[in-house]
């Protein structure tokens, strides 16, 4: 399976945020920041899913 | 100090209420002397009128029954942190609610003139010249409300005993204005009117050792901040000519940020993706996934709400 691009469309606020997160170390760049927030956001649903699995719709 | 001092004492009789210069170290009691009774209030900074309470900010940060340990908040964009709730022997006061208003009880019970708590306020504050037009939304002490699952809000009884009290702590000088609740053909003091005990003393070293700090931070601005700092005096709203917008962070502009997902990160961002809101849109499903997780990874208040530095 080949890799998929995704272009997100992104104003200077939410980039400046995303820098401010990465000059605290949490990623070395933008797109390493994305793929953290992907792989913890999936992780975190998947720990809601198991602890909650009659609840639909958690906190998203 | 390491003893209390009372200052002032006066009984608010029904109907009534009353302005009080509260300055920063001092105390207001508000008391129940008979119980099941509900208090108005309003707050102003004592030396600029034009800073006053929000419940607004305050229920963003504080839920809709602020009580002890919760601080109120001026409106923006001062947003400083102007009293403090010391003690609260019930917990159940409201910022859900509006004042009553002499509109409510025509409308509703037919009432040509009726005590409500807009027009007491108002005739409160108008000793320290403020309009009717300066009473602002209050902060509703010992009234039991909620909200219903169709979305409205609700009042119902209270059960206050005599003695019941809430102690607020001024942290800037202020202009606090408790009134008795005018209501005695609603649920929110038990359909009667009965009077309120104002004390204000001076707090303690161990008080104001109480008080969680709040940030200080660049956004909390005042006239020396503002483009116009002139307060406007008189009533029609006209075009200034020579006015420029000046907005903060315009234009807003988009950047195109390509991100290459391996086969494993696009299968894990299928998973969790909001389809039934963005549908197709995968570049609009990825920046909520990025900004949602950045909200549960690094945001320490509830969504919207300022952050409060903890003791």
């Amino acid at each position: 399976m080949t890799d998929t691009v995704i272009k997100l469309r992104l104003n200077q606020q939410q980039l400046e945020l995303m820098d401010r997160t990465i000059a605290r170390g949490v990623a070395p760049n933008r797109v390493a920041l994305i793929r953290l927030a992907i792989r913890e956001y999936a992780a975190a649903r998947k720990a809601e899913t198991k602890a909650k699995p009659n609840d639909l719709e958690p906190m998203r | 100090m390491s003893e209390r001092r009372i200052l002032f004492e006066h009984i608010l009789e029904p109907g009534t209420g009353k302005a009080v210069e509260l300055l920063k170290g001092q105390i207001m009691r508000i008391e129940q002397v008979e119980g099941n009774q509900c208090a108005d209030f309003n707050c102003f900074n004592l030396h600029d009128y034009k800073e006053f309470m929000h419940c607004g900010r305050t229920r963003t940060v504080h839920g809709f029954h602020p009580t002890k340990g919760a601080f109120m908040w001026s409106a923006p964009p001062r947003e400083r942190a102007m009293l403090y709730i010391l003690e609260d022997t019930v917990g159940r006061n409201d910022v859900l609610f509006p004042r009553c208003s002499a509109y409510v009880y025509e409308a509703a019970y037919g009432f040509a003139v009726h005590t409500n708590c807009h027009d007491i306020q108002a005739e409160a504050q108008r000793e320290y010249g403020l309009t009717p037009d300066d009473v602002h939304d209050s902060f509703n002490l010992f009234m039991c409300t909620g909200v219903d699952q169709g979305g409205h809000a609700y009042m119902t009884r209270q059960t206050t005993k005599a003695g019941d009290y809430v102690d607020l702590l001024a942290l800037i000088d202020v202009l606090a204005v408790p009134n008795v609740c005018g209501a005695d053909v609603m649920r929110t003091s038990n359909f009667a009117l009965k009077p309120l005990k104002l004390t204000v003393f001076t707090a303690t070293d161990t008080d104001l050792a109480r008080v969680p700090k709040t940030p200080v931070l660049a956004s909390q601005r005042t006239p020396k901040d503002f483009r116009n700092p002139s307060i406007k005096t008189d009533r029609p709203l006209r075009r200034d000519p020579a006015y420029k917008p000046d907005f903060p962070n315009t234009p807003i502009r988009i950047t195109e940020l390509p991100v290459v997902l391996s086969a494993e990160e696009l299968a894990a961002f299928n998973t969790v993706k909001r389809a039934d809101i963005y549908g197709e849109d995968d570049a609009a499903a990825l920046r909520d996934l990025l900004f949602s997780w950045w909200e549960e990874r690094f945001l320490q208040a509830h969504a919207g709400a300022p952050s409060i530095e903890s003791e």
